[in-house]
């Protein structure tokens, strides 16, 4: 008599695995932190997807004054339309966020992002696009401590596997 | 989630398909270099990326990696008189040498020169580190001998060993470079495995059960990090190398040898979990050596005359419902190795990925896996040789290391990543 461990794990009875959605789909809102990542999050929303939404916060860098007050929290995060979106509500809807930046780029918007993450409790996912070590690192380094999880790819086709990996 | 065209591109590895092609890029481990002990001894099965094949060592001490099967009529050169430079077949004393050329035909006169007309395919087979290695590619394509700093200590500084894993090499795989699961599955034996136990770093992994990741490609693979809160605002970090195509390197722990593995292919459903311990800088105590040889830390407990674990899914891997309940292990198996294999062979021998729902702390797979892919079709397409056949990939270090919360791993830990001669890994 086999046990049950060796009976279920055979090719033949993984015929009888539930046929079933064990899932409903996620809404993965995608930012694009920069003008580059702007560019490719743009050819990123192309494609077909099931709950991803695209957002682009890369005018942040120069709504943004350099120092001191006077910074409204409206108005820099835009979806790929040019609509102004409102940060909180698009993130309170998102089960998980993912901010694009190209390395050597300005990334500071990941903190108001990232801080609006905590708020509601949504993970954040970081991706660094190219560059030099130096750059990608200067980057990472602003967005490191917003992201849950901070991922460095040499390749834009990592975001695409990525969403897709994720039933975005 | 992967597509079934990519889960079956990944999973399959016989000769002919794409992931087949790229496993024949490298060295793998083929069997260790004890089981064939001294010249003239048993020749032993290896079936290799669903090749059946015959590993002999000859009367010279040669090496060979040979097809099983005699060319004449088929039957398993396993069971043949390894003698006088050569493997003879029982059945009509067709005779081949170490490279799988036939060099006698007893019933053809020597003149006609018919046994030069006779060769089975074989592969090279090299001793590195206490393991045979062998490359199943083009031998125009052959990579440099493999550098894997654990098969270059002295023989009293590592532990080398396998165990037959029945499920796909990538499910098996996948589970080494899944950071999270560890504080999980594993906690018991943090607690008291003579191997793990009694590290300021178990601390950190017990004390914080939701670590951040960060992933960087490297040139032979991926580093993964995770951070855990430490003291003063610091960050407790565990840097695994990954390196195309299954190797990885776990980040040690305090005082304790660093281990890691293979994933080797034995066909679509099996696969060969190769572990290795080792310490630069010391040799390994006899104390260790006998919690390795008695399947602690990632080693396991054999059935006799075999490389089956003794726990296995036949007797449900000796699953302790009362052990997991007092919470001595988590899942009720016991073991490290164990635990990992009953959960992955649990999935089925290929697990359908167009089911799973990853997270995004599962990046560190989904890297590997886009890189697996990439590097598959652009060998596929163009021919390009993939990463990790470059000794430089293959230098490669894990770390557990404390650093302060403004500086990256990648940068911070930058020479305890790399392997050094004379210098101990970097560990907490």
């Amino acid at each position: 008599m086999p046990s049950e461990s060796a009976r279920a794990t055979t090719a033949a009875e993984a015929r009888f695995r539930i046929d079933a959605p064990n899932s409903q789909p996620r809404c993965v809102m995608v930012v694009a932190l920069d003008r580059p990542s702007e560019t490719v999050v743009k050819r990123l929303a192309k494609l077909p997807w099931s709950r991803a939404g695209f957002f682009t916060a890369s005018s942040f860098a120069s709504t943004r004054p350099q120092s001191g007050a006077g910074f409204s929290m409206q108005g820099w995060l835009s979806d790929l339309a040019g609509r102004t979106k409102d940060l909180i509500d698009e993130v309170a809807a998102a089960d998980l966020v993912v901010m694009v930046a190209s390395a050597g780029e300005d990334a500071q918007a990941a903190s108001l992002i990232g801080e609006a993450c905590q708020l509601r409790h949504v993970m954040t996912t970081a991706l660094v696009l190219g560059g030099s070590q130096t750059a990608g690192e200067a980057t990472s380094a602003q967005l490191r401590p917003f992201a849950d999880m901070l991922v460095v790819a040499a390749s834009e086709d990592y975001i695409a596997d990525m969403l897709t990996a994720l039933r975005a | 989630m992967l597509r079934k065209e990519q889960n079956d591109l990944l999973t399959q590895t016989g000769p002919g398909t794409t992931m087949g092609r790229m496993f024949r890029c490298y060295w793998v481990p083929a069997l260790l270099a004890s089981e064939l002990p001294e010249n003239e001894c048993p020749p032993v099965r290896v079936k290799l990326l669903s090749e059946r094949l015959l590993a002999f060592r000859d009367s010279q001490g040669r090496y060979g990696l040979i097809d099983e099967f005699c060319a004449h009529r088929g039957v398993s050169l396993w069971f043949g008189r390894n003698e006088e430079n050569g493997l003879r077949c029982p059945y009509h004393g067709w005779k081949y040498d170490h490279t799988g050329q036939c060099i006698e035909v007893p019933s053809e006169p020597v003149e006609s020169g018919f046994c030069k007309k006779i060769k089975l395919k074989s592969y090279p087979l090299i001793e590195r580190g206490g393991v045979l290695w062998t490359y199943m590619g083009p031998p125009a394509e052959q990579p440099p001998l493999p550098e894997w700093e654990f098969a270059s200590v002295p023989a009293n500084h590592r532990y080398v060993a396998k165990r037959s894993q029945e499920c796909n090499w990538l499910q098996a795989m996948e589970g080494g470079i899944d950071s999270s699961h560890v504080s999980f599955l594993h906690s018991g034996e943090l607690n008291h495995d003579p191997l793990f136990k009694g590290t300021k770093g178990n601390q950190y992994n017990l004390g914080d059960l939701k670590p951040h990741f960060e992933v960087v490609e490297s040139p032979g693979g991926l580093y993964i990090g995770a951070r855990r809160n430490a003291e003063k605002g610091g960050y407790y970090w565990r840097i695994t190398p990954w390196v195309m195509p299954s190797f990885t390197m776990i980040p040690p722990r305090g005082d304790h040898s660093v281990h890691g593995h293979f994933w080797i292919p034995v066909d679509d459903e099996n696969c060969w979990a190769w572990s290795y311990d080792y310490r630069v800088t010391k040799p390994l105590s006899a104390a260790e050596v006998q919690a390795m040889d008695a399947g602690k830390g990632v080693y396991v407990n054999f059935v006799p005359g075999s490389w089956r674990p003794a726990a296995n899914k036949d007797n449900d891997y000796l699953v302790d419902r009362a052990a997991q309940k007092a919470g001595r292990t988590y899942s009720g198996v016991a073991g490290i190795a164990m635990q990992d294999a009953s959960l992955q062979e649990s999935m089925g021998p290929i697990v359908d990925r167009a089911k799973e729902n990853l997270v995004s702390t599962d990046n560190g797979i989904i890297m590997a896996r886009h890189r697996l892919l990439r590097a598959a079709k652009a060998l596929a397409e163009k021919g390009t040789l993939p990463p990790g056949r470059d000794p430089e990939h293959q230098r490669v270090r894990s770390a557990a290391v404390v650093l302060p919360a403004d500086q990256p791993f990648k940068d911070a830990a930058k020479d305890a990543l790399v392997a050094r001669a004379g210098v101990a890994h970097t560990s907490v």
